[in-house]
């Protein structure tokens, strides 16, 4: 019996696993294509509501379309499991090895994939803290002048002014007239601080904990007369998944640059000499 | 000129410099001729689509880029590369990348997809950093494939020798490349899709989950290769199969509907 746990670790951190579980995920994905294709509206509330009250509605209701997502999240556990598992097995040998490297590059390097190992991990804590803990307030829709407060915050977000990029030169006949980068300015305040910030598509602001991102704006081609107010719609998320998986993106690149350059310029270059 | 007619031009001149590689030796400087009227066309068609839509990205712009992309790689001086390999191999592998940038052309001038406009929320260094680093990357997956085939074409079934260590390894550096590109690309969409939407993942497009998909093949190819796990003509197959896998999983959704070159 005091050999079972060990049994079980070993298995767990095969490399036949990884291949196993390695495939399956990508049949798996490939099936999620086609459920996504003409279904999206299926998953697109999942950003917004989070995983569980997204499963228990949306997911469960329309299993021929999510079948596919939850054997995703399934495999992607056992990923996890296997990659902990496999890497923590190998940075112990690693260690106890470590007498045998005379230069201390050279053992730095190679924990290069170690560290892509658990990169993917943080990767994939941060997608799961991602959808199970944000605080969502999508779509809330501002006009000049008019005031918005996060629910349960002194977080008050104010929107003073528009201000528009046209798209200049004729390349694209549709685009004539048309606003190409729309920004609001925008007074953020705690009840104690406050400051003015802009936003725009692809550029948040980040308040309190808060990132405030922009979904849509009015209006979106010059003298169009039927909306009578600018506006912008702005969706408000709390997320504590974002360090993590911008953590594990930087640990990861890290990580492949150490193993690109140790594969191909040292071990390269290691063996002409031999 | 439009782009879709630099695209047939570059069909033509590469389906020339496909040609030209089964030429005597001392006449293949056609083929390489051929090839760079060829990278010249495709990049003025590429060129041309980018053009228009600039600041933003163009849509489904990614499979015409692909062939000029995998010409740029064959012609550029190999970075790390060290192994010494017979004139037979390097022809063969030549011929087959070729061969599948005529194939990849081909689709480009007969699937067109570029009747889409470019939309706002792509006007972002990470957007096109997705595109381009996706770009590079399965240039060299189907680089990759080609050396795999030629491999598979000139070794003998039960070959273990230091032509097929050697072989292998060119093969993998194709694929780390290939690997730190798709990867780099797939970070920069995450980060364009937190930006754009505050989300990591955008549901809206079906495309991810391909591109996740890509990522997990080639993961467990390079599993395959290090740790050894199947013998090298399985691990070499695998790596060939990953040129029908990627044009499945990523050239698929860049296709549009059939249409009559001519």
């Amino acid at each position: 019996m005091t050999r079972l746990p060990a049994i079980v670790w070993r298995q767990l951190g095969g490399v036949r696993l990884t291949v196993v579980v390695l495939l399956l995920l990508v049949v798996d994905c490939a099936m999620g294509y086609w459920s996504l294709r003409g279904n999206n509206t299926v998953f697109a509330p999942l950003n917004d509501v989070g995983l569980f009250p997204w499963a228990r509605t949306y997911g469960m209701n329309d299993l021929i379309h999510t079948a596919w997502f939850f054997t995703l999240l399934a495999l992607l556990f056992i990923l996890a499991i296997n990659t902990f598992v496999c890497a923590t097995d190998r940075v112990i040998a690693l260690f106890k090895s470590r007498s045998r490297f005379t230069r201390p590059g050279r053992f730095a390097l190679k924990f290069a994939p170690h560290i892509m190992h658990y990169a993917v991990i943080v990767i994939l804590t941060g997608y799961l803290s991602s959808y199970l803990f944000s605080d969502v307030y999508p779509s809330q829709t501002l006009a000049p002048g008019t005031a918005i407060t996060v629910p349960g915050t002194r977080v008050r977000l104010e929107f003073l002014s528009f201000d528009y990029q046209y798209y200049e030169g004729k390349r694209l006949e549709f685009f004539e007239d048309r606003v190409l980068s729309p920004e609001a300015r925008l007074k953020l305040s705690n009840g104690v601080t406050e400051r003015t910030a802009a936003i725009s598509l692809n550029r948040p602001v980040r308040y309190e904990g808060y990132g405030v991102f922009m979904k849509n704006f009015a209006p979106k081609k010059r003298g169009r007369k039927n909306i009578s107010r600018p506006y912008v719609e702005v969706s408000i998320r709390k997320d504590p998944g974002v360090s993590f998986y911008f953590t594990g993106m930087a640990l990861f690149s890290l990580g492949l640059v150490m193993y690109a350059y140790q594969w191909l310029f040292v071990k390269a270059h290691g063996e002409e000499r031999q | 000129m439009s782009s879709q007619q630099f695209l047939y031009m570059a069909l033509i001149a590469y389906v020339f410099s496909c040609a030209g590689s089964f030429l005597p030796r001392g006449k293949r400087w056609i083929g390489a001729l051929a090839l760079v009227a060829g990278m010249v066309l495709n990049a003025l068609a590429v060129g041309l689509r980018y053009w228009y839509a600039w600041p933003m990205l163009p849509m489904y712009w990614g499979l015409p880029a692909l062939p000029l992309c995998m010409g740029i790689i064959i012609c550029a001086p190999a970075i790390g590369e060290t192994e010494e390999i017979i004139e037979k191999q390097r022809l063969a592998e030549h011929r087959n990348a070729l061969a599948l940038i005529v194939l990849l052309t081909l689709l480009t001038v007969l699937f067109p997809r570029d009747f889409y406009l470019p939309f706002l929320r792509s006007k972002t260094i990470f957007s096109h950093l997705f595109l381009l680093c996706g770009v590079v990357g399965k240039a060299f997956f189907f680089l990759a494939a080609a050396r795999a085939m030629a491999f598979l074409l000139l070794t003998k079934a039960n070959a273990d020798n230091i032509f097929s260590v050697r072989g292998e390894k060119r093969i993998l550096r194709c694929v780390v490349w290939g690997f730190v590109f798709w990867t780099c690309s797939m970070f920069a969409g995450e980060i364009w899709s937190y930006i754009g939407w505050g989300t990591p993942v955008v549901w809206e497009d079906p495309a991810i989950t391909m591109t996740m998909a890509t990522w997990f093949y080639y993961i467990c190819l390079l599993h395959l290769h290090l740790t050894k796990t199947w013998n090298i003509r399985q691990r070499i197959r695998y790596t060939a199969a990953g040129a029908l896998v990627t044009v499945i999983l990523n050239c698929y959704s860049d296709l549009g509907p059939f249409r009559r070159p001519f």
